[in-house]
């Protein structure tokens, strides 16, 4: 009797169970697994995208071991919505750095159809401005006097036959990474300076100082860098005058030791070049 | 024996019940860290819909641990980090492409002044 009681309570134990994974396969699927399954769609569909494939290896391979984890069955609903809502975050994160980087594998391109558009444009109006080229050389002088101004306005030394134009850490929010809307003024100056002056191209490098790992700081910088050049482009200078570049934390100016060198440190300097016509 | 085995595990498993674990400092740190970055990198204008449910779910991990519920803060700790790290990853990926658009909608410029004074007898 015992044994028998015991079996009983064994089947009847059984019958529960199987009652309860039943129902547990069907919460499971009519909910989590599907957003395993989107998630594992939505991370295939990334990884055979071939512009993008290659792209962000490192944030890649975290998607798919996030994925990973979400497939794994879980009893608990709300671990699994959370292993679920981590793989979706994880794939959007590495489809924005592929693009991110997609994009900079873009610029030469990018920047050689400006450089052709631009040649063009100089090869039909050659005439035009072969007419114009004594007025330009009575501007001469007053160029010369007019940048000389610009030194005096903007935070630029003269370095050889080249301009450096400084634009300090207030133009910048935060740490340095993005133009604030009450930075246009020294910012419009330079526009304005390279505006003027057509023949002039101009490097922009992006500083930091030392706070932060290296490659933080190297991405910050590319990123100050990369603002100040858009927001040159956007007021009307041709992108094949331009190269933006980050330098992160390797060429501080002052001390790292205090929040004074530190702000001094985290700045964009911009390096307008003399061509060899105006250097002679 | 049996028994005196289940016994155990189910006064463990009451015990861990009772003793509420630690809070999830670490989990809660790494959130405000990647919420600074984010804010840092001005998510707030180029990706403020991932930034907002970094803060949201950076607050409502506070509100678990104060109800001393440290799993699910840890949850939402991570999420709020996940949140915060793409809010960054996608500014930086509308920046790039705004630098592009900007590089593209120079050069139609261009061409198209070109097109159009070429056109013009002079």
């Amino acid at each position: 009797m015992n044994t028998a009681m015991k079996f009983k309570s064994f089947g009847t134990g059984l019958a529960a169970a199987a009652v309860a994974s039943v129902l547990a396969a069907c919460a499971s699927t009519s909910v989590r697994p599907a957003g395993a399954i989107d998630a594992r769609a939505r991370l295939t569909r990334l990884q055979s995208d071939p512009a993008l494939a290659s792209r962000a290896p490192l944030a890649m391979q975290t998607a798919d071991a996030a994925v990973r984890v979400a497939e794994r069955p879980e009893a608990d609903p709300d671990l699994e919505a959370h292993r679920v809502y981590m793989a979706d975050r994880k794939i959007d994160i590495a489809r924005a750095q592929a693009e991110t980087r997609l994009a900079e594998d873009q610029r030469p391109e990018l920047r050689a159809q400006s450089e052709k558009a631009r040649l063009d444009a100089r090869t039909r109006e050659l005439d035009l401005a072969q007419s114009q080229t004594s007025l330009a050389k009575a501007e001469g002088a007053e160029q010369a006097a007019d940048l000389q101004r610009q030194i005096d306005l903007a935070q630029a030394r003269v370095a050889g036959s080249n301009l450096i134009v400084t634009l300090g850490n207030s133009l910048f929010s935060g740490d340095g990474t993005v133009l604030e809307d009450s930075s246009s003024g020294d910012l419009n100056r330079l526009a304005a300076v390279l505006d003027r002056y057509p023949d002039r191209t101009a490097s922009i490098k992006g500083y930091t100082d030392d706070t932060g790992t290296e490659h933080g700081n190297q991405a910050r910088s590319q990123r100050s860098a990369d603002s100040v050049m858009a927001y040159l482009i956007a007021q009307g200078i041709a992108p094949d005058r331009l190269t933006a570049s980050g330098m992160g934390d390797s060429s501080p100016v002052a001390t790292n030791d205090s929040a004074f060198g530190r702000q001094q440190n985290r700045r964009v300097e911009v390096t307008i070049h003399t061509p060899e016509s105006v250097e002679r | 024996m049996l028994h005196t085995a289940a016994g155990l595990t189910g006064i463990f498993v009451l015990c861990a019940c009772a003793s509420t674990p630690p809070a999830p400092n670490a989990n809660l740190q790494e959130a405000r860290h990647a919420i600074g970055a984010a804010e840092q990198a001005e998510a707030g204008r180029y990706a403020p819909n991932e930034l907002r449910a970094a803060r949201a779910n950076l607050a409502a991990a506070d509100a678990a641990v104060r109800a001393q519920n440290m799993a699910t803060a840890q949850r939402l700790a991570d999420e709020s980090t996940a949140d915060a790290e793409l809010a960054t990853a996608r500014t930086a990926d509308v920046m790039a492409n705004s630098v592009n658009s900007e590089m593209k909608r120079s050069t139609a410029t261009l061409t198209n002044e070109m097109r159009r004074s070429s056109g013009d007898p002079q």
